[in-house]
């Protein structure tokens, strides 16, 4: 009892100075928050180097070439464009399945206009993100006015723009000469060419500038403008943000629309990619567009995380994917190994709730 | 205004329900209409069940069906697509013996659920002839089916002689836990069983051209040299050959991509363009399906299997109709 009674005002001291020091460490572990997914992206990547085979050509570890990094990003272009219209739905709360099917749906139209009807880009584009709009409208239509919950309308579009592919198609793939009635029966568009060639200078393509160009734009919109707010607002607690004047009908039809509008230019940005419009493309890419969103650390709750957060999440998928593509890892291991790298980034970047 | 609203989209609905439905009744009526004529003149109606028509070389299958059937007027086919459900496809089989036609052919979605329909349908004194999957047994009048591992014996073979014995191959496979994807890997590794092509990269693109063009991005980025790339479908080989092409080296032009299916409007025109280096057929049997029907509904003998051979295509030979192999 003495004992305890002479080392109190010690353990006293110690005490507090073990408390200021957790208080460091968690206003620390706050600060680092943000740069957890970073993180878990540098996890990834420094995977990736350990990894990495060498260039045949000229024996460099392949990772640490600048042409890696480009490929990957082309590659994953389509997907981080529908990342951020994605990010915006599930900011309000809601979901979006439909952007695979409407990704299919753009690829094939705008296939359809410049190879069949022999349009040039820029009208065929305009009419392609038009048509991306109506469908995001739709969704955002039924969801807002008519209660329809975000999964089921969703859904519903998913079918029905798929369906829409194929028929305006006539269920094949459109491309140069696939029918004697269309306009190219030779070559491919130029735009499909020069989409997907490096411009002079930057050594990116312009469909990979279309993914950073995007993500930076919708970036800036989420974090600076009002609109931005009230995404958060309405994600965060829809009768509050009611209660507060916002209009949350028109917020939702916005972020659908958005992203209506972004799964449309995927979709043309895919046709480029792959020099023909596809009825079946993006089968199954809204999963792919919602992991990215979701690893990268938004909540599917809705009013928490952001679209830096969707470019983190979108380059770890990415580049797990080439490293294990590099590496010509046989698919049962490719499969498992994705699926457990993606529960280390979470967890890596998970934020501790205080 | 929301009331407004409401009322204007259900109008819209309204209007494109009832615009459908007309369409389809006009499609309907005509069909009924032509089925009758058509039905005084047929000696023989053949009810065929595809499994999917979702997929283009099943729709090549239906089309050389139609095509075969179209030069002997005594025939009226009635297509049937199970949409990939193998409880329809039980159902079509069922609805055709209730319907008394004269032969069925049937494209089976799976083996085991198929069989019964099939034997019910033979027991009933209707000749049915199986195409592409077997059923179980022996409880049908034929099958026609193709050999994946013989094709992909000859496009191994091919590549050994047009690079003379050696060189540097990538091969994009399809979906490996598939039947016809674990063949054509058996099939063309006897082919260069013995020369000194290797098998320097090679992945499960699953038979889709995204996903071989990425990969064929890692093999292009890692190798300086390729000498040519195995597709086991064209679009494979198609995705292959975007991705060399966009690298911007050249090397699209100097790597043989050989490809596998021939459609008419991929592989096909993939070699006519001068893009696949040979594309080698995986025949769908739709006519070779009608022969055996006229056979047997004129009561003679039909041989009980018919494996099928293929055909490559390669820019000397395309317009010539390929070269049976």
């Amino acid at each position: 009892m003495a004992d305890k009674q002479e080392t109190s005002p010690q353990m006293k001291a110690g005490a507090s100075q073990a408390r200021r020091n957790s208080l460091l460490a968690r206003r620390a572990l706050h600060a680092l928050g943000n740069f957890r997914g970073i993180a878990a992206l540098a996890a990834v990547l420094l995977l990736g180097v350990i990894f990495s085979p060498r260039s045949g050509a000229t024996g460099k570890l392949m990772f640490l070439t600048s042409r890696l990094h480009s490929d990957t990003l082309f590659e994953n272009a389509e997907y981080g464009i529908l990342a951020v219209g994605m990010t915006l739905v599930i900011l309000t709360g809601g979901i979006d399945l439909s952007v695979g099917s409407v990704l299919g749906f753009a690829a094939t139209l705008s296939s359809l206009l410049m190879i069949a009807y022999g349009w040039a880009p820029v009208p065929a584009i305009a009419v392609t993100v038009m048509a991306g709009a109506l469908a995001g409208s739709i969704n955002g239509f039924l969801i807002s006015r008519f209660r329809v919950q975000p999964f089921v309308a969703t859904l519903a579009m998913m079918v029905a723009a798929r369906g829409a592919a194929k028929w305006i198609s006539g269920g094949i793939k459109v491309q140069p000469g696939a029918r004697e009635t269309y306009v190219l029966q030779g070559d491919s568009p130029h735009f499909y060419t020069w989409m997907t060639s490096k411009v002079g200078g930057i050594g990116l393509e312009p469909a990979t500038l279309l993914f950073i160009i995007s993500i930076i734009v919708m970036l800036l919109v989420v974090r600076y403008t009002g609109f931005g707010r009230r995404l958060y607002a309405v994600g965060g607690n829809e009768e509050a943000a009611r209660l507060s004047g916002i209009r949350v009908a028109s917020v939702k039809i916005a972020a659908y629309v958005l992203c209506g509008i972004t799964a449309a230019l995927a979709g043309v940005s895919n046709a480029a990619r792959l020099q023909l419009g596809d009825p079946e493309a993006g089968f199954t890419y809204e999963l792919d567009a919602i992991a990215a969103v979701v690893i990268g650390g938004t909540s599917l709750v809705g009013g928490q995380g952001g679209m830096f957060f969707t470019l983190v999440g979108t380059l770890i998928i990415g580049y797990v994917n080439k490293i294990l593509s590099i590496n010509a890892v046989a698919e049962h291991f490719r499969l498992l190994a994705k699926g457990g790298i993606i529960v280390l980034a979470v967890l890596i970047q998970q934020r501790k709730k205080t | 205004m929301r009331k407004a609203s409401t009322c204007i989209s259900l109008v819209i609905v309204l209007v494109m329900c009832v615009a459908g439905c007309a369409r389809q009744a006009g499609k309907a009526k005509s069909a009924r209409t032509s089925s009758r004529r058509n039905n005084n003149q047929c000696a023989y109606v053949i009810g065929m069940s595809q499994c999917n028509r979702g997929e283009p070389w099943r729709v090549q299958m239906d089309a050389d069906i139609g095509a075969a059937a179209s030069k002997h007027p005594e025939l009226k086919v009635l297509f049937k697509d199970a949409q990939n459900n193998t409880a329809t496809q039980q159902a079509q089989v069922r609805e055709f013996v209730a319907q008394g036609v004269n032969l069925i052919i049937i494209s089976p979605k799976e083996a085991l659920p198929l069989t019964k329909p099939v034997t019910e349908a033979v027991a009933a004194g209707i000749p049915v002839i199986v195409l592409d999957r077997k059923v179980q047994g022996d409880k049908y009048t034929c099958f026609i089916g193709a050999d994946n591992v013989l094709i992909g014996r000859k496009a191994g073979e091919y590549l050994v002689k047009v690079l003379h014995g050696k060189g540097k191959v990538v091969e994009l496979k399809g979906l490996m836990t598939s039947t016809p994807g674990q063949e054509r890997h058996k099939g063309f590794m006897q082919g260069i069983k013995g020369s000194d092509l290797e098998i320097i990269f090679d992945a499960d693109c699953h038979w889709l051209e995204p996903d071989a063009q990425c990969e064929m991005q890692s093999a292009l980025a890692r190798f300086p040299q390729i000498d040519a790339v195995y597709g086991h479908n064209d679009p494979s080989a198609h995705g292959a050959w975007v991705a060399a092409k966009r690298e911007g080296e050249g090397r699209e032009k100097t790597i043989k991509f050989i490809g596998i299916d021939s459609l008419p409007r991929e592989g096909i025109r993939y070699v006519r363009d001068g893009i696949l280096s040979a594309t080698f057929e995986y025949p769908t049997g739709g006519k070779q399906a009608i022969d055996v029907a006229l056979k047997i509904l004129r009561g003679r003998e039909a041989p009980k299997n018919i494996t099928l051979g293929t055909r490559i295509f390669t820019n000397g030979n395309v317009d010539k109709g390929g070269e049976v192999l």
